[in-house]
């Protein structure tokens, strides 16, 4: 499967420097809520932004694309970097972490970009919506927060079958709603 | 094992959620190279990706784009066009014709980028196989000798003797555990690592007369066991020494660890 997405990381493992542009301008609107959903605070979050793109950059090479999609594999670097800045400031005691409720969400930060797939999006959403409440709390529990399933088993008060078991289900329910987008 | 085990854990991994054994156990699978669970991966790292798609598009601050901009900029001059360069000389090295059209300069750059991260990712690989390997070895055999320690130390004949370091390794220390007819352990710490061509050699001296008792290899710390055959008969003094490689029938080298007669 040969996407635009790919084509651009692959011209940026060559160092085509305007191919890295034209990635982040694709990309980083993508990106930029989820980090900020996740680190909470907007400087620490285009810090975070920073860091992924730059690492993007020199990991280019070693992209596969028969292994996923250029999307998945920003949106998983941009995910583990922005957990990592969360426990790194949560060892540290430094920052409040708001919990998940008060965040700003991804729908109300505005300057949203319209040429993106609107439609896609609310095929997923729609799709998401029918992800029972268990199954979703801890995932996003797992997704946004960067809980591990002991900690989420200790939050939601159910045992660590019950916790691996709704994983496994939501799982299973966002390969279909991703089926049905695509 | 069966493997349902690790398709429970695989979903978890992929969140970023497994921790604890779970994750070592799981992690240690994964880097045996199974390929079903790196598919689930993929495919469950496409599927959560599903949550972040499914947001709004916000356009973040342009300094960001800015910085990096400037970054990728200055990276790329002092890097690129050496590389480029380099891989240059080789692929032309490599054929014949040297006058090509650009692109097919590009395709074999970019081949050759990949071939070279596919060569250090198979060697980082094999490294870190070795390395768990190795590491996996060593702590079965502390197990074995903790074990039979316990089993010795159950004998009211067993008696623990201490291990003094000597001449050229002062701070080196040692225990011996030992029981007349069923032998023993020794384990060393605070051992420099011996120069290329020498070994330490362990010895069990009665009567004035030492006894080879094989040779001591240690760790990375300085740390090390080995197992002590009976000798038959009763030991006065337990020692190591500082020998050429593969050991001696009698000590040549200076002693680096004794117990008090
Ligand atoms: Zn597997």
């Amino acid at each position: 499967m040969k996407t635009l997405g790919g084509e651009l990381i692959r011209r940026m493992a060559a160092g085509d420097r305007e191919a890295f542009g034209r990635f982040y301008d694709r990309y980083a609107p993508l990106v930029h809520p989820l980090v900020l959903r996740i680190v909470r605070d907007p400087t620490d979050a285009a810090d975070v932004l920073q860091e992924v793109f730059w690492a993007a950059w020199q990991a280019a090479t070693t992209y596969d694309e028969d292994r996923g999609t250029p999307e998945a594999w920003i949106i998983m670097r941009a995910r583990s970097r922005a957990i990592d800045r969360v426990r790194a400031n949560r060892r540290r005691g430094e920052t409040f972490v708001a919990p998940v409720e008060d965040a700003a969400g991804p729908g109300e930060a505005g300057g949203a970009d319209p040429a993106t797939r609107a439609a896609d999006r609310a095929v997923v959403r729609a799709g998401l919506e029918r992800l029972p409440d268990a199954q979703r709390e801890v995932i996003e529990l797992a997704y946004y927060e960067g809980l591990t399933q002991t900690e989420i088993a200790e939050r939601v008060k159910q045992p660590l079958g019950t916790v691996k078991t709704r994983i496994r289900l939501g799982l299973e329910r966002l390969r279909e709603v991703l089926k049905q987008a695509t | 094992m069966s493997h349902e085990r690790f398709d429970d854990l695989a979903p978890v991994y992929a969140l970023g959620a497994l921790d604890g054994d779970e994750a070592v156990e799981f992690e240690r699978h994964l880097a045996g190279g199974c390929e079903r669970c790196q598919a689930v991966l993929d495919d469950a790292h496409e599927a959560f990706a599903t949550l972040a798609r499914s947001g709004e598009r916000v356009a973040p601050p342009p300094h960001v784009r800015e910085a990096l901009m400037e970054r990728v900029g200055a990276a790329s001059r002092q890097r690129l066009p050496i590389e480029r360069r380099r891989s240059w000389l080789r692929w032309a090295g490599a054929t014949a014709a040297c006058v090509v059209a650009a692109s097919a300069l590009t395709a074999a750059y970019v081949a050759a980028r990949y071939e070279a991260r596919l060569g250090v990712m198979a060697r980082e690989t094999a490294r870190l196989r070795e390395g768990l390997l190795a590491h996996e070895h060593a702590l079965e055999q502390q197990l074995a000798a903790t074990r039979a320690v316990v089993d010795l130390l159950r004998d009211p004949a067993t008696r623990v003797v201490a291990l003094r370091g000597a001449g050229p390794s002062p701070q080196a220390t040692g225990r011996v555990v030992w029981h007349p007819s069923a032998g023993g352990e020794v384990f060393v710490a605070n051992l420099p690592a011996p120069p290329a061509d020498r070994t330490y050699e362990l010895w069990t001296i009665a009567g004035g007369a030492p006894k080879p008792a094989g040779l001591l290899a240690l760790d990375a710390t300085g740390r090390g066991t080995a197992r002590l055959e009976p000798t038959g008969g009763p030991v006065d003094v337990f020692a190591v020494t500082l020998e050429p490689a593969g050991g001696t029938s009698a000590p040549t080298g200076p002693i680096v660890l004794a117990s008090a007669k």
